[in-house]
């Protein structure tokens, strides 16, 4: 009797501690996975990032010379007041933002309406959105092409906005949807007895509270029209030519501005990279304060 | 202030051959100023009566009035009610200011008088402190304080409650009911209730409609409701311990046999050949059997509560509660003697369990 119990703490201290080596190993394999993986996917932009700021002289030899003194934003400079380049860049800004809107705005009372109301066709619907998302880009292409230059909208920002609606929008319900859904429905309830219509349920009450939902699927959104290449590549060819496409064009057939296309790379890539890192803050705030735990 | 009048109503859910019925035939008046609790368990169609009085949930069949007036096509908010929510449902990106508030901005009821009433009604329920707070800081007493306050501040003809209780602990949840007991009788307004708990019903109420499976039970005073059950449900349901309900069989004329054991009860005025019989636990009482007397029954289980015992005796055939007064000396396995005198004997049909009046003549 008094064998065993003095015995079981110890194998007990022996478990424990076999055990809490093993969680140290496998805290080390992954912080060394995870290291990894953001050199693989790091390295490329931060290679981008020294190709522009350096002479290409500097860079091209075999031991390249990354002193600092040798930076130079001349790239930068020259882009920005280069109206070839800004008017890509402009371009890019308007269709992205309007694009974001357009979403937002149509996305939301659709949204809204799906989560909340029971009807026929809901799942369908909810399916059908997701659908959508499944068929390849370049199927589309050739026939929003054809359609685009028949109403008129070939190479035009009006074209490049209607097309990448139709593209993000159900995605961006899709979205909102679930966001809408996690409310508790007594806080609607609670509303429409203090008097609230429909309408402003929807803009006192569910929209702040889905608003890191909503600011996350809104920076998707924006990012997703800004960095597309291939659609703009079909459907612009001067007027309305966006910033990806601008960038691609420092591709040269037999010569190559590796700075210059590295600038372009990272002027595009930096807004990207802001939003990407802000939407990561503002869904972790959403998890993180339970915007709608009363 | 106003009174609200059921009329056959009912409420659907679903459509065509799918649909069920959650309530049936509610016809009921509750008076100006009275505090009126539905109760009944989980499921039977407390919380769709009071949304249908609400207007949040459109009524199937039958009208409701208030204050005389039609109200079953009016928008919740043309009802002049207020509504608290049983998981409290504030608004959590306002402070608490504004969510006492917010029903009042919504009414377009000016700045300065907003601002009196919001005090006013924050001050009555002590939650002066944390009027700049958001919900989320708050505690859940606190929650249900600022709800109430939101109720309060809009002055409204008619309260309802959704079990806005029963996310509190215990302790706290007796003190908030005798505050909203207090609170009822310096408002005055038409109070409804919804609980699923009898204590809170039964102190709190002026009137008590028992309700069970869609069905209304029965519409009374908490003493009525107590001792002269309509139906063996509400018989079975209010009262704690439960009351013993159990088969009766005739022996010869007036006198029963309870559960097919020896225990027998005089039943004067019932002229049938099975009731169902109720006697209620306190009002029944035991002693250890005598010199030369024939046990009812033997003690299975005793229950020291303090200020008194429940002993469940075993008579044979069935189980029977006895609630006695402090600690007992019985221990299990103790034959005893079983006696209902002075008890109040409730007798129901056996098939469909309406009261059967003709024993409450005596
Ligand atoms: N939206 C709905 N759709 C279909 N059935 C519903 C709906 N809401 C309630 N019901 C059904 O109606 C019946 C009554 O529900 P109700 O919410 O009124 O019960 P309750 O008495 O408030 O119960 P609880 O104490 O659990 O809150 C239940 O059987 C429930 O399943
Ligand atoms: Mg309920």
């Amino acid at each position: 009797m008094s064998a065993t119990t003095a015995d079981r703490p110890a194998a007990g201290g022996r478990r424990r501690s076999s055990r809490a080596r093993r969680r140290l190993l496998g805290t080390i394999g992954h912080r060394v996975l995870v290291a990894l993986l953001l050199v693989y996917l790091l390295a490329p932009f931060v290679w981008m990032t020294v190709y522009s700021l350096y002479p290409a002289t500097a860079l091209q030899t075999l031991t390249p010379d990354l002193d600092p003194r040798q930076i130079r934003l001349d790239a930068y400079l020259g882009m920005l007041s280069d109206p070839s380049f800004l008017v890509p860049m402009a371009n890019s800004a308007i269709v992205g933002i309007s694009t974001t809107i357009v979403c937002m705005v149509l996305g939301s009372a659709c949204a809204y309406v799906i989560a909340r109301y029971r009807f026929r066709g809901r799942q369908t619907l909810l399916l059908g959105m997701l659908t959508v998302q499944a068929v390849p880009v370049i199927v589309l292409a050739v026939p929003l092409f054809i359609l685009l230059r028949a109403f008129g909208q070939y190479d035009t920002l009006l074209g490049l906005v209607i097309t990448y609606t139709a593209f993000i929008l159900p995605l961006v319900v899709w979205m909102l949807v679930g966001f809408f859904e996690e409310l508790p429905p007594s806080l609607e309830r609670a509303a429409i007895i203090d008097g609230c219509n429909r309408l402003q349920i929807m803009t006192r009450i569910a929209v702040p509270l889905a608003a890191p939902g909503l600011a996350a699927t809104a920076i998707l959104a924006f990012i997703t029209s800004w960095s597309d290449f291939f659609l703009a590549k079909v459907l612009t060819i001067s007027n309305a030519t966006t910033l990806p496409v601008r960038t691609a064009a420092f591709q040269g057939l037999f010569a190559m501005d590796y700075t210059a296309a590295a600038t372009a790379g990272v002027i595009t890539a930096v807004p990207v990279l802001v939003l990407a890192l802000v939407a990561q803050k503002w869904i972790i705030r959403g998890l993180v304060e339970g915007a709608v735990k009363g | 202030m106003a009174d609200i009048e059921l009329v056959g109503v009912q409420k659907d859910y679903g459509r065509g051959r799918k649909a069920v019925r959650a309530v049936h035939d509610l016809s009921y008046t509750i008076a100006d100023g009275d505090f009126v609790s539905l109760l009944g368990p989980s499921g039977c169609g407390k919380s769709t009566t009071l949304n249908m009085i609400a207007g949040l949930e459109d009524i199937t069949g039958g009208e409701i009035l208030i204050d005389g007036r039609r109200v079953d096509d009016l928008d919740p908010d043309k009802r002049d009610l207020a509504f608290v929510f049983q998981d409290y449902a504030l608004y959590p990106h306002m402070d608490v200011r504004d969510n006492i508030g917010f029903g009042l901005r919504m009414r377009k009821v000016d700045k300065a008088e907003t601002e009196r009433r919001v005090v006013d009604a924050a001050r009555r329920l002590d939650i002066e402190h944390v009027l700049g707070n958001r919900p989320r800081n708050l505690s859940g007493g606190q929650r249900q304080r600022v709800a109430l306050a939101r109720a309060i501040a809009r002055r409204p003809k008619v309260f309802l409650f959704d079990e806005p209780l029963s996310n509190l602990d215990a302790l706290l949840r007796d003190q908030t009911r005798s505050e909203l007991k207090l609170l009822h009788a310096e408002l005055g307004a038409t109070s409804v209730y919804v609980t699923h708990d009898q204590e809170e019903a039964m102190t709190l109420s002026d009137r008590i409609v028992v309700m069970s499976r869609g069905r209304l039970e029965q519409y009374g005073s908490p003493y009525d409701i107590y001792h002269r059950p309509a139906t063996e449900f509400v018989a079975s349901f209010v009262g704690k311990p439960r009351m013993n309900l159990l088969p009766a069989t005739r022996v010869e004329c007036g006198r029963y046999a309870v559960g097919g054991s020896s225990f027998t009860v005089d039943v004067p005025g019932v002229d049938a050949e099975r009731i169902r019989l109720g006697l209620r636990p306190e009002e029944c009482s035991v002693q250890p059997v005598g010199e030369g007397e024939h046990a009812s029954g033997v003690v299975k289980v005793v229950e020291p509560l303090g200020n008194a015992s429940d002993v469940t005796l075993d008579l044979g055939s069935c189980l029977f509660v006895v609630r006695i007064p402090g600690f007992t000396g019985l221990t299990v396995g103790d034959p005893v003697l079983l006696s209902a005198q002075g008890a109040t004997l409730h007798c129901f049909d056996p098939d469909g369990g309406a009261r059967l009046t003709a024993a409450d003549a005596r």
